[in-house]
């Protein structure tokens, strides 16, 4: 910031620009790799990821950048195709909870006493509910473990923590006078909601998805390892991790890779869902 | 005629206690009312009521007809009907009575689109932007561009409360019910923002319903007075009657009160 910017009243510069964080910008690259990565990988990948291109466990080399798996197969290819499995599962995982869950809770801010506590009682036991178990019923009542029922399985269990965090950040915007001053007006319900209360409590909820996100990415992995997950030959991240498990000595890239892979995308949601909250926050951008 | 509002023996209790009982008064088009008592005495709940915007622990009884329409135990969507058209209120709290995320000239465009549309009219966003300047600008603030970009917390309490008094006028309600607006603000600003809203509530014909404890600052805008005390209404006439002769013990003690501060105030000058 230049002299003159500083004695321009705040007022004037951040009506103007709303500030990128040095924050936000490395987000916005580390997400931005990935998500260039996953659509290459739509259309190119280094080898076929199914074919046999080298030895067993070959370290890193100029042929292949992150060695080989225990079947011979390129290992950065999977990493590359596991970029892809990372966004659908998170991004799936997290409209399936924001969808349902911002619903559930904003019904549940606005119903009435009674209603509101069987809401509220009803999520604390999903919430309690293990995610694995319901991953499982999902499974059985669909035709099998696929990526579709682990994003589905992990987005209604997501739903449950957003509609308690719903709730209560609706309930507290419900509480201000501006709610009350812009019912004076005539603003209807659902218009106090649309124009009040979602702009609101979306600063703190976007951070929350964005942590979400990265849960959902990790929680797959898991699920992937019991079965519940994607299916070979599109192993995701955590897959290529657990099966790196007995050969980490040996072979140390098929722990670290995919281990890389895994934490740039989450810190960099993290760090996106950061600055976008204080894009969207006008009293923070000015406090900077 | 009937009077724009008339409110008939309004009872407000919560649980067993009783926060206004008995209140009754009316209001023709264009008149000015004050309605004057102490913290705690009801004022600010009786607004609600006629709004029909009472938090759901108090219970009202008795009548409220509003433009012809009752309001005690009408359905929300009714009573959603009025607010704007028949009532708009301003109220006590500048800062916390605007939305802190969104820019000022969108929170003046939200009450002023649902008027142009109940007129009938659906003007392009460019139109609506112009009035919305329009209105900042005849509530005397100064750049209205620059405010209309901006956020609350970018604009002084004074300025806010100009907002707040300019969104309420955008409804152009047939009643306009004033709760303590100059309350938060300095004696300066005070002056400034009652003469304000004296002269756009002449201007445009509306009735005024003026709350406050502060018996000069009502004398001001209002032509008759009803003195509140612990929910119950003490006494009830035009102004200067109420200032030169009050009958009722607690309007003395508010009239003396006012006496002996502007002494004081005489004096030290
Ligand atoms: N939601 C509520 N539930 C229960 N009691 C309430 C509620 N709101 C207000 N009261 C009580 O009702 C009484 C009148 O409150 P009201 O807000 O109308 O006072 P007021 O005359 O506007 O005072 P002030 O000048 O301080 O604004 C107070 O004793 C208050 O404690
Ligand atoms: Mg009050």
């Amino acid at each position: 910031m230049s002299a003159a910017d500083e004695l321009t009243p705040a007022v004037v510069t951040a009506a103007r620009k709303p500030r990128w964080s040095p924050t936000f910008t490395i987000g916005l690259i580390l997400v931005g790799i990935h998500v260039a990565i996953a659509l290459l990988t739509l259309f190119w990948t280094p080898y076929d990821p199914t074919s046999t291109t080298g030895g067993r466990l070959e370290p890193p080399s100029f042929i292949h950048w992150a060695g080989t798996d225990r079947l011979g197969r390129d290992f950065f290819t999977q990493i590359m195709i596991g970029s892809r499995i990372a966004l659908i599962v998170g991004a799936g995982a997290v409209a399936i909870g924001a969808a349902i869950g911002v619903t559930i809770g904003l019904l549940a801010a606005f119903a009435t006493r009674f209603l509101d506590d069987a809401l509220a009682a009803t999520l604390d036991i999903l919430i309690a509910f293990p995610t694995l178990l319901l991953a499982m019923l999902v499974v059985a009542a669909s035709e099998g473990a696929s990526l579709w029922s682990a994003i589905l399985a992990l987005g209604i269990a997501m739903s449950a923590i957003v509609a308690r965090l719903t709730r209560i950040l609706a309930k507290r915007v419900l509480q201000n006078d501006y709610i009350t001053a812009s019912r004076t007006s005539g603003t209807s319900w659902p218009g106090v909601v649309v124009r009040h209360v979602l702009p609101n409590i979306w600063p703190t909820l976007s951070v929350n998805f964005a942590l979400q996100f990265g849960i959902a990415v990790i929680a797959e992995s898991s699920l992937s390892y019991l079965g519940l997950g994607a299916p070979p030959p599109n192993a995701s991240w955590g897959r290529l991790l657990q099966e790196a498990q007995g050969t980490v000595y040996t072979a140390p890239i098929g722990a670290i890779a995919p281990g890389i892979a895994l934490v740039t995308l989450v810190i960099g949601i993290n760090l996106l869902a950061d600055g976008l909250r204080d894009i969207g926050d006008p009293t923070r951008r000015i406090s900077r | 005629m009937t009077p724009l509002l008339s409110v008939d023996g309004l009872t407000l209790k919560t649980g067993d206690k009783t926060l206004v009982s008995d209140l009754s008064f009316s209001l023709g088009a264009g008149e000015r009312m004050g309605l004057i008592g102490e913290s705690g005495s009801g004022k600010s709940l009786t607004a609600m009521a006629v709004t029909g915007l009472l938090p759901k622990s108090i219970v009202p009884a008795g009548s409220i007809l509003l433009d012809g329409q009752q309001v005690v135990g009408t359905l929300e969507r009714t009573l959603n009907g009025l607010r704007g058209s028949s009532v708009a209120v301003v109220f006590q709290e500048p800062l916390t009575a605007l939305d802190p995320l969104m820019k000022i000239g969108t929170q003046v465009a939200g009450p002023l689109g649902r008027r142009l549309a109940r007129e009938g009219k659906s003007p392009p966003r460019r139109e609506v932007d112009r009035e919305v300047l329009q209105f900042l600008d005849h509530v005397a603030l100064p750049q209205p561009e620059r405010i209309a970009n901006s956020y609350p917390h970018e604009i002084s309490g004074g300025q806010r409360q100009r907002v707040a008094i300019a969104m309420a006028l955008a409804c152009k309600p047939k009643l306009l019910i004033a709760d303590e607006p100059t309350t938060a603000l300095d004696v300066t600003t005070q002056a400034e923002i009652l003469k304000l809203l004296d002269s756009l509530v002449r201007e445009l014909g509306m009735a005024l319903l003026f709350i406050s404890h502060d018996l000069p600052v009502v004398a001001t805008v209002v032509d008759r007075v009803t003195v509140l005390r612990n929910g119950r209404a003490v006494e009830e006439g035009p102004v200067k009657a109420v200032f030169d002769q009050p009958r009722h013990d607690y309007t003395k003690t508010l009239v003396e009160a006012a006496r002996s501060f502007d002494n004081a105030l005489e004096g030290t000058a």
